[in-house]
């Protein structure tokens, strides 16, 4: 039932030019696992948003009958957005309901949530309060979002063996975890692009 | 017999030295009075519905009507005609508005139906070897379809898509696997590519499309009959009806429950539902039996007549539980104004145990009449027995079907009775609408309906006792005599069933401001029975409507032919307004300056027995 080769074929596509669409995907489990309903992606902020410089990291479910029904995507970092749960991360988000289409794929899914990011929707919300903030002051809102950017989703606030740790539990084995982000000074986002390029 | 509804002509239905003997009102017929009302009938008939049943068998015919329509008129294939029509809920008045303010390429695109004028042909054989861009897989362009839309993608994909969408519950509205196209899938690509893989899934698709006739349409609604006789019934016209359907089920088709008119469905539903709550509270004893007012003793009614004799010797009256005279006359009920809600007597009493009184009050008459109308149903054998022993009887009197019509008229009323108690806990109650009347005003409306509603009640309990009486053993000139008094009574309760809706329409219903209350407007005949589906229904001729309205006969009645000519008329009319259920309705222009004709009521009978 479920199409693993299609799958396979995304994820090679995928990350052919992480650096440039600014989003990327990972298996959670260890290379050899074949595990492809379970996946972890990650986007990084738009510039000109409140969410620049930041990494969001997206868990992804894939149902039985993906490509013909939606994959399941969440916020796992936690972000401040009219669209976006601040409570679970839950996405409102149509291509990912009733608009899905088989002929999407999870690196459109993922440059759609970027896409949200930069282009909130306040009239239909997920997070009423966000909306509300959003509409009332929106000052305020920004200063909010970029706050939540600062605190959950730079790289940098957090220590080196949470960052290995994370990466870990991605997938990747720890020895290589540790000298790629070691090579690459710390920035998680780095490492996790070189870890899935190989 | 008394079933074939034959048209009244030019006969007398009373003796006018007689006509006192139930009437306050002047009341006099003729033949003229019988067209005059059967034009009051059309005028009346600006809330006409019409009914059908539509059986498993005849489900496709049913739509094929509506197909044939759009088919024609927008030059589609039938399963395009079928997409347009799902999408617009079936209501073809709708689409050609549509069609005029939007235009066919905007009315075509928002339902998914692909214009086939705009489409651009090219040869699949083009793609040789095909990608697909849903499976990344490369394919022989044998095995690769394009949808009407242009896209193209491999059979395998496309099954799978299906089948997902059919088990979502969607296969009314496929799309098509591009992201942002909203055409709808061909209904024949679906059927051949699913049935490849899985022939009780395309079963299911086929069964779901067809039955999108009655799910998907705000006129064609199941039977809620329990177990489910697997009809539908379809109404043109007012959706605010009570229906029957062939298997016997009478219901409001508005909102399905039982027939409950004069009550709106919303006051309906409140009451079921604190009737539900309340029995909790109140037991058996206070629901089912009253207390003698001699011995105090609880007193259990076990006939159809309101007049209740307890074992101690004391008879009473079973709505007020006051004492009244032993005789069943009609004198003793006469005058007898227990229906009246007397607000004096509670005013004292605190606001709480006050609507419980106020609850108990309208429960038990409904509850009353309820009963009595069980318990008429059972007199309907007895009766027979009688009419059997009767009739081969020495006597020049052969036909007893006044009987029966006498029996059909108290059933009816009776059941308009006990919902208007419920109609009236809602109406003059201050649950729903208190800001819509001020105190003033409800005192006098209750008045005027109370009023209305006694009149009504006391003629119907003469009528059910006139009945419960042993004519079999009479003289010819004493059943002579019941029969004309059956037949005046009869006339009677329906002229003031009928005054009673007026009032309760026009008077209490059409003035509010706030909420909107349409109800079931009154049928003299009871709820409509639905009549068998016929494809032939907008050619009707004379003949054919004879034909239907043969069929459709029983002894619960159905219009008259007359009537039913009235109702056809204007079918072919697009008036939307009354489809559209949450609208007010027109104020009802039936004029009561003429007496009611008991359409109920066999020419020949009177004839035959007045000559």
């Amino acid at each position: 039932m479920f199409d693993t080769s299609r799958v396979q074929k995304e994820v090679v596509e995928f990350n052919r030019d992480t650096a440039i669409s600014g989003v990327s995907i990972a298996l959670y489990d260890g290379a050899g696992g074949a595990d492809l309903t379970h996946l972890c992606g990650t986007i990084s902020g738009p510039v000109g948003t409140p969410y620049e410089g930041g990494i969001f990291v997206i868990d992804i479910q894939l149902p039985s009958g993906y490509p013909f029904e939606p994959p399941k995507m969440q916020f796992v970092t936690r972000v401040w957005h009219p669209n976006i749960s601040s409570q679970n991360g839950a996405i409102c988000l149509d291509i990912l309901k009733d608009q899905w289409s088989p002929a999407l794929t999870l690196k459109t899914a993922l440059l759609s949530l970027q896409a949200l990011l930069s282009t909130p929707a306040p009239d239909d919300p997920q997070d009423a309060v966000v909306a509300q903030q959003y509409l009332r002051d929106y000052r305020k809102f920004l200063g909010t979002a970029r706050h939540w950017t600062e605190t959950f989703a730079k790289s940098a606030s957090v220590g080196f063996d949470e960052k290995v740790k994370k990466l870990v539990e991605m997938g990747f084995p720890e020895d290589i975890v540790r000298s790629v982000l070691e090579g690459v000074k710390g920035d998680e986002n780095m490492a996790l692009e070189k870890l899935c390029s190989g | 017999m008394a079933d074939d509804e034959d048209f009244p002509s030019s006969s007398d239905v009373e003796e006018p030295e007689d006509a006192d003997c139930y009437l306050s009102d002047q009341y006099d017929d003729n033949a003229e009075n019988v067209l005059q009302y059967l034009e009051d009938g059309r005028q009346e008939d600006c809330n006409w519905s019409v009914s059908s049943v539509i059986t498993r068998e005849s489900l496709l015919a049913a739509q094929k009507e509506d197909l044939r329509k759009i088919m024609e008129l927008l030059a589609l294939s039938e399963q395009h005609a079928r997409t347009l029509l799902i999408h617009y809920r079936w209501d073809v008045e709708r689409i050609f508005e549509l069609l005029d303010q939007k235009g066919k390429d905007k009315l075509f695109s928002e339902a998914g139906v692909t214009n086939l004028e705009n489409k651009i042909n090219h040869s699949l054989s083009s793609f040789n070897p095909f990608t697909c861009s849903i499976c990344f897989e490369d394919v022989s362009c044998s095995v690769i379809t394009e949808m009407e839309c242009g896209h193209c993608y491999c059979n395998e994909c496309w099954t799978e898509h299906f089948i997902v969408k059919i088990n979502d519950g969607q296969s009314r509205r496929i799309r098509c696997m591009a992201p942002k196209c909203n055409a709808i899938c061909d209904e024949a690509i679906v059927r051949s590519l699913v049935s490849a893989r899985d022939p009780d899934i395309a079963e299911r698709f086929e069964r779901v499309l067809l039955e999108s006739y009655i799910e998907d349409n705000d006129k064609v609604k199941w039977c809620p009959s329990v177990p489910h006789c697997g009809n539908a019934i379809r109404v043109m016209g007012d959706i605010y009806c009570e229906v029957e359907c062939t298997c016997g089920m009478q219901f409001c088709f508005r909102c399905l429950s039982e027939a409950h008119s004069p009550c709106s469905c919303l006051m309906w539903e409140l009451w079921v539902k604190k009737c539900q709550d309340e029995s909790e509270t109140v037991n058996w004893i206070t629901v089912n039996t009253k207390p003698c007012p001699k011995c105090h003793k609880p007193v259990e009614k076990n006939g159809g007549c309101n007049l209740v004799a307890c074992i101690c010797g004391q008879a009473f009256c079973w709505l007020c539980g006051g004492a009244t005279g032993r005789d069943h006359t009609w004198s003793t009920i006469t005058g007898h104004s227990c229906g009246r809600f007397k607000e004096d007597r509670v005013k004292r009493i605190e606001s709480a145990r006050r609507e419980l009184d106020r609850y108990m009050h309208y429960h038990n008459r409904y509850k009353a009449h309820t009963d009595s109308l069980k318990q008429e149903s059972n007199l309907k054998e007895t009766i027979l027995g009688k009419i059997a022993i009767s009739e081969n009887k020495d006597s020049r009197i052969k036909d007893y079907s006044w009987v029966m019509n006498g029996l059909n008229r108290l059933f009816r009323s009776r059941r308009v009775l006990s919902y208007s108690y419920p109609f009236a806990f809602y109406m003059f109650g201050d649950e729903l609408f208190k800001d819509e009347m001020t105190p003033q005003e409800t005192d006098l409306k209750q008045n005027l309906f109370e009023d209305q509603q006694q009149q009504l009640e006391s003629n119907v309990e003469k009528l059910s006792m006139l009945l419960e009486s042993d004519f079999q053993e009479f003289s010819d000139e004493e059943v002579m005599e019941n029969m004309k008094h059956v037949i005046n009574l009869s006339s009677v309760i329906d002229r003031l069933c009928k005054q009673m809706y007026l009032c309760i329409e026009n008077e209490l219903l059409y003035p509010l401001q706030r909420a909107t209350h349409n109800i079931a407007p009154y049928k003299s005949k009871g709820p409509e029975r639905a009549s068998e589906h016929s494809s032939r229904f907008t050619k009707a001729t004379n003949e054919d409507i004879d034909v239907q309205h043969g069929s459709a006969v029983n002894a619960s009645g159905s219009p008259s032919p007359a009537k039913r000519l009235s109702q056809f008329q204007p079918s072919s009319s697009s008036d939307g307004k009354h489809g559209c259920s949450s609208t007010k309705r027109a104020k009802n222009e039936g004029s009561l300056d003429t007496p009611l004709f008991d359409l109920n009521m066999p020419a020949e009978v009177v004839d035959k027995s007045w000559t």
